[in-house]
């Protein structure tokens, strides 16, 4: 019974550690701990022994000299760096193809808001597949890092090659934070102006009057504009979708705003600004069924209805054309800084 | 009870018990005879650190082993190694210059304290 207790001790201790050095500290436990004892003890001596030694758990984890963690504080840098650097591409590269994905294989069977919605919701679950995927495997390969550093003895595991020297200051471009770029707003930029050239070229489906069917459904009445006229600006169109993604991969590129950047962007916005006013006073822009529906369902005449219009696309220009001049005044403010 | 000044003083131990233990070694020892040995100078180490400590030190070829099969009971008796007597004079003098560099600077704290 009192050597039992032992012999369980022991056992409890060994088994949480590798098999090679079972039998060898199973052996030694043994002994020390009959060394602390009286030739025939009793079953009290035999547990203040043991209680003296411990929790079996701990004393196996003070024997073992793997580490205790995951990513210890030789890899940590690198791996907090790496996450930092694959996660925005990840998403950016998810969302990219989803919307690419949504655009090719778009039939007209079912409503662009319907598909873009649908689009939206998948790109979401993607996106966090995605980071639990990304999260999981960089984890991994850096816990085995890890572990083969520890076997090694642990050299810090540093993203550069060589040794720091001060020298590596003049290498530094140090970006203060109200003139950087960050990335997410590249990311974002690059989105918006993708979703934006899909609209365009998508409006007779997309943008339009809409009505509450008696189901809830949302029913698609009429497009406001002629899709004729908008695609015959096709190739400014296309030419200003060019420019703002060379424009938003510039801005990934330099990480902050310098003169040259500025003067760019607003050359490109300026330009934006212009073909803007351009298509907006085709007078053939919007859908002329529209007045007339609209006259009805207001219980108004279609004169007042086209001066409301006016009224609108005036607004719509005034505040694309304040937006435009303060954004372009913003980019010049932070080049300058 | 102040847990900081614990774990402070538990860090300080810590960093003298290798030397502490590396101390006793130049005859054979077996892990209980150390627990005795360091406990009659005063140094109250746990039996669930010095096992393990001691298995470190031999991986870290410090000290070798050997089992004694002699006696009515086997004990696994250490020995310190040539690399590890090397090792334990360069830690002695590090502790001696250590302790040698720290006594000036207590003792004009403590004078402080008097004032």
């Amino acid at each position: 019974m009192k050597l039992n207790l032992i012999d369980v001790y022991v056992y409890e201790v060994t088994k949480r550690l590798p098999q090679k050095t079972r039998d060898d500290i199973a052996l030694e436990l043994r002994s020390a701990i009959e060394d602390t004892l009286p030739e025939r003890p009793a079953e009290e001596e035999v547990k203040a022994a043991l209680s003296k030694l411990g929790d079996p758990a701990l004393l196996a984890a003070s024997y073992r000299d793997t580490p205790a963690y995951l990513i210890g504080p030789n890899v940590y840098d690198a791996y907090i760096q790496t996450l930092k650097l694959v996660i925005p591409w990840a998403i950016f590269v998810t969302i990219f193809i989803h919307i690419a994905e949504s655009i090719v294989s778009f039939s007209g069977a079912e409503t662009t808001l319907f598909v873009a919605i649908k689009t939206f919701s998948t790109i979401i679950a993607s996106v966090i597949m995605v980071l639990i995927q990304v999260l999981f495997w960089f984890t991994l390969v850096f816990c085995v890092i890890e572990r083969a550093g520890a076997i090694k003895g642990g050299h810090r595991l540093i993203t550069s090659k060589t040794f720091w020297t001060p020298d590596d200051l003049k290498n530094i471009d140090m970006i203060p934070k109200k003139k950087a770029i960050s990335n997410g707003e590249v990311v974002f930029g690059f989105v918006w102006t993708i979703a934006w050239g899909l609209v365009y070229f998508n409006a007779d489906h997309l943008v339009g009057i809409y009505r509450s069917e008696g189901s809830g459904e949302l029913q698609f009445v009429m497009p406001i504009f002629n899709q004729g006229t908008l695609q015959s600006f096709w190739l400014i169109i296309v030419a200003f979708i060019l420019l703002d993604l060379g424009l938003a991969l510039y801005k990934g590129a330099s990480k902050k705003w310098t003169m040259r950047l500025a003067y760019v962007n607003a050359v490109i916005h300026g330009l934006g600004l212009v073909a803007f006013v351009v298509i907006a006073s085709d007078p053939n822009l919007m859908n002329g069924a529209i007045i007339p529906y609209m006259a009805e369902l207001l219980e108004t005449t279609s004169s007042s209805v086209t001066q409301a219009i006016e009224w609108i696309w005036r607004l719509v220009a005034a505040g694309f054309v304040v937006s435009t001049i303060m954004e372009i005044i913003d980019s010049y403010r932070k080049a300058r800084m | 009870m102040d847990s900081l000044p614990n774990s402070f003083t538990t860090e300080l131990r810590r960093g003298t018990l290798t030397l502490a233990v590396l101390s006793q070694l130049h005859t054979p020892q077996y892990g209980y005879s150390l627990v005795q040995r360091l406990e009659e100078a005063g140094i109250a180490i746990e039996q669930s650190t010095l096992y393990p400590l001691l298995r470190r030190l031999e991986k870290q070829k410090l000290v070798t082993s050997s089992w004694d099969t002699t006696e009515s009971r086997p004990r696994k008796y250490y020995l310190l190694s040539g690399h590890g007597t090397e090792v334990y004079r360069q830690l002695k003098r590090e502790w001696k210059k250590m302790t040698l560099e720290l006594k000036p600077l207590l003792k004009g704290a403590d004078e402080v304290e008097f004032d």
